[in-house]
């Protein structure tokens, strides 16, 4: 239906157009600044070689694996917990029990990412060192399950909010044929929100791929690649913020640009999955 | 029977989920208050400098967390400056205008926005600022105010997702009552629409604001230092409270940083976590406070 | 009675993205009467009704064809043209909905609204409006000492008359009422009943109803509407009178 702009409706779609041209400005700024590496070399040399800048190397590969383990390490422990937590939430406590654990869980969401590390800093890392009986304690093992504990309130709250969204009608119907609540959860809620459970577990990845200060803190930073996973390493999100101190001219500041278009692009087509599978889903049904 | 079993093993794994996640989180926070409590003060904040003349700007504090806290909170109003008209603006332009394909395009855009790390957020920033340094003045370096530019980035795409969705879930009879008494769009909007959903939007900007106070990855590549005293203007460098606590985790000189260090830890937890909880709140009151009277 | 016709629609059809909702309605209503539309539910009376108001506009995916006159202040006017503003005919044509809807507001902010709408703030005028829309609708002995009171907090019936003085307080021309009883127990129906009567002499009123035994009562026409198509009309109703006779 066409209709005449009024000039409110102007102001309200400048600043629209504003905030999609800062989403794009974002990308183009990165663009712009990795354009020099990615001109000279090869794109996917630097995304298979090494870091040694003194023999003019900047390729990210290992930073790349870094992140790439750590996000899936912390996937692996913080998804069991977080769908148990959740049926714990949804179906199993007590409505009073359920109410202080979903405030937890909220409150969880508050807490700042460097609390976080710098608490497991001082609590888990000698706690490492003794146990691995070597190095600093600093490792992906370290800092995976506090990425574990970052992303599961994320994950909690989207679980249980699509265990919510299973109609009433369902659930009674188990009820009434005389079902426990693990019956229920098991036969009905979960086979009903389980496009839920795949969202929430792409957004949890998204957020552990993209977490600074926890891999920053206490993954180590090693430049070199890893060979176990009690090994020092440096997420991508870490190599940005390290590099960072460097001169502005240098190559090496150059290759925290591609790293950031990278995480850029991985972001985009995270978004554009979880994007499909809600349309996909939702045209399914 | 093996159906039972798997029945009750699922059970006992999710009470156990459920128990260890608890005590990780309670554990962590435990740990934080134990070795930071002590340092709770009046000391821990200005040092040895008297507060009153710290307020009044009369004297610098430099052994408290005092420049670190109204630099965080200069951060906080800076960017919410920023962040609250454009988003909700945009909100209001998503949820009331914007149809079809361009709909569709646009909360792709602000999706991916939303998702992008906040370190890359904060490469963005410092970009922006190599990018005036080099076109207009050698002059320029990163500074408050970029860094306010670039949490209002961050949080941006929060406020706009937060106004859409309160505006777009309104029951469909209060949204056409004022219009059918001869209301013009922008009067329904600003009339019945935006009071309707004050306290999902408010809420929406409480949690912004939440997360504008504890980002580190973002300021540490806009201007954030370890020692700058009070910012001068918001063209200069300054310290915020989480940069503070990176900055000790790696530098401290002995247990007396060190447990300034906890302190500042646990004042940016309560300072988000009151934000938090003020934000559930609001969900739950701010509409009787405002509307009932 | 001498009517003249306030409203004529022509060839009027309505189309929900691709699906037609309305065929070819050409009808006449009388002025100063109460026209009642029935039909079973789904068959579009409600849409007609926001035809006459233009609040289908509002509605994503709607579209129209054929002719809406009606008068307005003494003329007739093509109320589908863009030339007329759509926000100064829905102050001439007021409508009240099935579900009561006070807005999240005081009683006086709420019946104050439309003259807020229209830039009309002298503090004495809005009082006195106010004040005569609760009487009319016979309110104001119920209200008078709570007007800050949220709206929400009345009963049922007493906010369907709450919507019905807010229409009112414009002055409108023409009322559309959707159901308006269809969610009130029979009292409060009754007291909404004789107030629509008692509006005649001052509006022409356009009522969807499914009740048999109301458009009895009250109508004075009754349009009936299947599928999208008008069917039949019939104008045996009492228009109110057997109720005064007994």
């Amino acid at each position: 239906m066409d209709r005449p702009h009024s000039f409110t409706e102007y102001i309200f779609l400048t600043a629209a157009v504003c905030s999609g041209l800062l989403t794009a400005a974002v990308f183009l700024f990165l663009l712009i600044f990795s354009l020099p590496l990615l001109q000279n070399g090869e794109l996917t040399d630097l995304l298979l070689s090494s870091w040694a800048p003194d023999k003019g190397m900047y390729g990210i590969y290992p930073m790349l694996m870094a992140s790439l383990t750590l996000a899936c390490l912390s996937l692996v422990i913080s998804f069991p917990l977080s769908l148990g937590c959740s049926f714990v939430i949804s179906a199993l406590a007590p409505a009073r029990l359920r109410r202080f654990l979903l405030s937890m869980v909220r409150l969880m969401t508050g807490i700042p990412t460097v609390v976080y590390s710098f608490a497991a800093l001082f609590l888990l890392v000698p706690f490492m060192r003794n146990i691995l009986g070597h190095g600093s304690g600093m490792s992906i093992l370290t800092a995976a399950p506090v990425l574990a504990l970052l992303i599961a309130p994320t994950m909690i709250i989207f679980f249980v909010g699509s265990f919510e969204k299973v109609p009433l009608s369902a659930t009674l119907a188990v009820d009434a044929l005389g079902g426990n609540p693990i019956q229920k959860l098991l036969y009905v809620m979960i086979p009903q929100a389980w496009p839920g459970i795949i969202n929430g577990v792409l957004l949890g990845f998204g957020r552990a791929m993209g977490d600074t200060m926890i891999s920053l803190m206490l993954a180590g930073n090693s430049v070199s690649a890893f060979n176990s996973l009690s090994q020092s390493a440096r997420s991508l999100t870490a190599h940005i913020a390290l590099v960072m101190a460097f001169d502005f001219d240098s190559m090496e500041f150059k290759s925290i640009f591609v790293c950031g278009l990278l995480l850029y692009i991985f972001t985009a087509i995270l978004m554009l999955l979880l994007r499909m599978s809600t349309l996909c889903l939702s045209g399914k049904r | 029977m093996i159906r039972r079993l798997i029945e009750g093993s699922l059970i006992l794994f999710s009470w156990a989920a459920g128990l260890l996640l608890t005590l990780a989180f309670l554990t962590l926070v435990g740990f934080l208050l134990q070795k930071g409590g002590t340092s709770l003060g009046v000391n821990l904040i200005f040092g040895d400098t008297a507060p009153l003349d710290a307020l009044l700007l009369r004297q610098q504090v430099f052994d408290g967390l005092f420049p670190a806290i109204i630099g965080t909170l200069l951060l906080i109003a800076g960017s919410m400056l920023i962040a609250i008209p454009l988003g909700i603006a945009a909100g209001i332009y998503m949820a009331e205008y914007c149809r079809g394909r361009v709909k569709t395009f646009f909360s792709l855009l602000f999706d991916i926005l939303a998702g992008v790390p906040s370190i890359i957020v904060g490469l963005a920033g410092l970009s922006l600022t190599i990018f005036l340094h080099r076109s207009f003045s050698a002059q320029i370096s990163t500074s408050l105010l970029i860094s306010c530019l670039s949490l209002a980035l961050l949080v941006l795409p929060y406020l706009i997702r937060t106004t859409q969705t309160a505006l777009e879930s309104i029951d469909p009879l209060i949204r056409m009552t004022a219009p059918a008494l001869g209301a013009s769009r922008l009067q329904n909007i600003i009339r019945v629409l935006l009071p309707n959903s004050i306290s999902e939007i408010g809420s929406g900007i409480i949690l912004a604001t939440g997360r504008c106070a504890e980002d580190t990855a973002v300021i540490m590549l806009t201007g954030a230092v370890a020692s700058a005293g009070l910012p001068r203007s918001i063209f200069s460098q300054y310290e915020a409270l989480p940069f503070y606590i990176y900055y000790i985790s790696s530098q401290y000189s002995g247990p007396d940083e060190l447990r300034r260090g906890f302190g500042a830890a646990i004042l940016l937890i309560l300072l988000c976590a009151g934000l938090l909880l003020t934000a559930l709140w609001m969900q739950r009151r701010l509409k009787t406070i405002l509307l009932y009277r | 009675m001498v009517s003249s016709t306030k409203i004529r629609t022509q060839d009027l059809c309505f189309y929900y993205h691709r699906q037609q909702v309305l065929h070819d309605i050409s009808l006449d209503f009388p002025a100063h009467q109460i026209t009642a539309i029935s039909g079973p539910s789904g068959s579009g009376k409600s849409t007609f009704l926001m035809i006459l108001n233009r609040l289908w506009e509002e509605i994503e995916g709607c579209s129209i064809s054929g002719n809406v006159a009606m008068e307005l202040d003494g003329e007739l006017q093509d109320i589908t043209s863009r030339a007329l503003s759509a926000r100064i005919l829905r102050r001439k044509v007021g409508m009240v909905f099935q579900q009561p809807n006070p807005l999240p507001m005081s009683i006086f902010k709420n019946i104050a609204f439309p003259l807020r709408l229209a830039s009309i703030t002298d503090k004495n005028q809005v009082r006195h409006a106010v004040e005569n829309a609760l009487r009319q609708v016979q309110l104001w002995d119920e209200v008078k000492e709570r007007l800050n009171d949220d709206g929400r907090l009345l009963s049922g019936g007493q906010q369907q008359r709450l919507c019905l003085a807010r229409a009112l307080i414009l002055r409108p021309e023409v009322l559309l009422l959707d159901e308006p009883t269809s969610s009130l127990d029979p009292e409060a129906s009754a007291a909404i009943e004789e107030l629509l009567l008692s509006l005649k002499s001052q509006c022409t009123l356009i009522m969807v109803s499914h009740y048999q035994d109301q458009i009895q009562r009250i109508a004075d026409l009754r349009f009936e509407i299947r599928e999208g198509r008008f069917i039949s009309s019939r104008s045996d109703c009492d228009g109110g009178n057997a109720r005064r006779q007994t």
